[in-house]
């Protein structure tokens, strides 16, 4: 019990959230930096079903997940009756760059990022995973410029016909609209119209549809994509929470884009189709020509790096807030998940 | 890249140098701090959305970033209030190195792109070789020959025959020059334009004497150059319909040469003006 303590030398502490309590560490049998995510025991309530749920999903997930696009988990420890995960460590987010208005990203970075998200998102839906939560906050980033998809809290085996799924994952503004009316059974396709939002996130550096209630984000969608029909969209009107929605037309992406290029275009049309089954998947969208086109994606080494970084070495407060929120639960969808 | 997706657009991409656009909706309120904005309309042909503006523009940053950008960029570089803006696109290589790739002007919120040189020269010496050969062929067909006499000219049978084709050309050489000399503005730009060039790819010395020779030569005749590129454009974009009679009837035309061309000049300008609207789908 006393050795794994031993091997991770505790540098600095990153945050501290309701779940847990973040370090940053230096692994002393390979002098690799780490992060030690520390599960807090909690409440004896909490305690009674033993370990915190999103703890045990990432650990029952990573542990056999191996892809430079997803976040490694390390190692899992136990100390006393505390677990600790040790996790790669990621310098930064693509919420932060997406916010640091000192970058500007150009057409290159942004292929760059939306292709290390697709190949990490294809290995887990090859593996039968569907991440659930997919965000820029959740796309981590590190200093040589990789992107690897983090937060495996929500994340769940899919596929199986009978299983019923809760419909109250994703953040809001990625959740997508079958998702939004109440579907119970659903696909790859909700983790397809979040990378959808994410790359149009990227492209107008605000979020694409910040919808206050789940009501407002169908509004802000169908105000976009125009409010689908029965013939759009088959089934629609039998979901559970199906709410008939004013008429509003679809509106042209290549106005709301005005620098995207047609192949772009092209893509997000596709991962942002109404109709679920109409979406492309991770190995289509990777085939379609944006990806082939010039310009080509920027090199690991020259993707932008928030300025921070290099002004204050020893604080991260990126990966700090990025882990708390981890932790938290963040959003309201996870704490509905406690069922 | 696409054939036959829009049959004209290749061949309108290919010499934009007969193209304007203009949306009569900005034109009364345009400025200095609007004009980039007018001229990042998505109609205009002369646009090229994925350029760093559009970029810069999309994700709400400061234009100032643009400095620190590589890659197509769009700068107002000239401004003469009221009346003309002259935009330049380029590609820039760092802060302090840009290469320019071409100039626009908007007159009276028309935009045009400036021809380079080459082309200038290029269209100039079309028309002083095609001047050169109508001669030729008229000259011809009055040269007469019999065996027994050998050659000579015949300056009156012939004149009832090819009447069109021996009066127009004939004469229009001669009255060209007196009506159509270039401005002092025309000539002084060039020749500062030359003078630069030559600066930055130094010559011998005689050579660049006849340089400047062929200039004066070509900018005295401004207006048939002008009016014949713009057909020559004209007929890239499919208006070609509409300016091919015109010239024709110039030709035709033996009084008044003045008037001829002036009458091109207008219904060039009418037609550049008209078909905008219908032009959009194809500048897509």
């Amino acid at each position: 019990m006393e050795e794994p303590t031993l091997r991770y030398e505790k540098i600095d502490f990153l945050g501290e959230g309701q779940f847990a309590t973040v370090y940053k560490a230096r692994d002393v049998k390979t002098d690799k930096i780490v992060a030690v995510k520390k599960i807090k025991i909690g409440s004896r309530m909490e305690a009674r079903d033993g370990i915190n749920r999103t703890a045990l999903r990432e650990i029952k997930l990573l542990q056999e997940l191996q892809h430079i696009n997803l976040i490694g988990l390390l190692d899992v420890f136990g100390q006393k009756s505390n677990v600790s995960l040790v996790f790669d460590f990621m310098d930064t987010d693509l919420e932060i760059i997406v916010k640091d208005s000192n970058i500007v990203l150009t057409p290159g970075n942004v292929k760059a990022y939306t292709i290390m998200t697709l190949k990490g998102l294809e290995y887990l839906h090859q593996n039968w995973i569907l991440h659930r939560d997919l965000k820029p906050n959740n796309l981590l980033i590190n200093r040589e410029g990789i992107l690897k998809i983090g937060d495996f809290g929500l994340a769940k085996a899919f596929g199986s016909p009978t299983r019923i799924n809760t419909h109250q994952v994703v953040t809001r503004w990625y959740r997508s609209p079958e998702l939004l009316f109440g579907a119970r059974q659903y696909g790859t396709g909700v983790d397809m119209w979040a990378v959808g939002c994410i790359l149009a996130e990227l492209l107008l550096r605000v979020p694409f549809l910040p919808g206050e209630t789940d009501l407002d984000q169908l509004s802000r969608i169908f105000q976009v994509f125009g409010t689908p029909t029965e013939e759009i969209w088959p089934g629609m009107k039998s979901l559970t929470d199906y709410v008939q929605y004013k008429q509003f037309p679809a509106q042209e992406l290549r106005h709301i884009f005005s620098a995207a290029s047609d192949d772009l275009i092209q893509l997000l049309e596709s991962l942002l189709s109404l109709y679920p089954p109409r979406r492309c998947d991770c190995t289509q969208a990777l085939q379609m020509p944006y990806f082939s086109n010039k310009p080509a994606p920027s090199a690991g080494a020259k993707l932008p790096m928030p300025t921070f970084l290099f002004k204050m070495e020893s604080e991260k407060p990126s990966l700090k807030r990025k882990l708390m929120d981890n932790i938290d639960g963040g959003s309201l969808a996870k704490k509905l998940l406690q069922f | 890249m696409m054939p036959g997706r829009i049959g004209h657009l290749p061949i309108s991409s290919e010499n934009p140098l007969g193209l304007s656009w203009h949306d009569s909706a900005w034109i009364p309120s345009l400025n200095p701090s609007n004009i980039m904005d007018y001229f990042s309309e998505r109609s205009n042909p002369f646009f090229d959305r994925t350029c760093n503006n559009e970029v810069v523009k999309m994700q709400r940053l400061s234009m100032d970033q643009l400095q620190n950008m590589t890659g197509l960029e769009y700068v107002l570089l000239h401004v003469q209030e009221p009346i003309l803006y002259v935009i330049r696109k380029q590609h820039r290589h760092s802060i302090n190195q840009t290469i320019p790739l071409a100039d626009y002007y908007i007159i009276a919120g028309i935009v045009y792109q400036a021809p380079d040189l080459a082309s200038v020269l290029n269209s100039r010496l079309l028309s002083a070789v095609h001047h050169l050969q109508n001669s030729f062929e008229e000259t011809m067909s009055y040269s007469k020959y019999h065996p027994s006499k050998g050659y000579w000219w015949d300056f009156k049978t012939n004149k009832s025959g090819p009447f069109n084709l021996g009066q127009s050309a004939p004469k229009e050489v001669p009255s060209a020059p007196k009506e159509e000399p270039s401005t002092l503005f025309q000539r002084q730009r060039v020749d500062m334009l030359l003078a630069e060039l030559v600066r930055q790819f130094p010559l011998p010395v005689t050579q660049t004497a006849a340089n400047q020779n062929g200039v004066n030569v070509k900018s005295e005749n401004t207006n048939d150059k002008n009016s014949e590129k713009a057909s020559d454009g004209n007929n890239m974009n499919n208006i070609t319909i509409k300016q091919e009679p015109v010239d024709p009837i110039s030709s035709e035309m033996t009084n008044g040469n003045m008037q001829g061309h002036m009458e091109i000049k207008t219904e060039i300008k009418q037609e550049n003006m008209k078909p905008p609207p219908e032009k959009k789908p194809r500048a897509l």
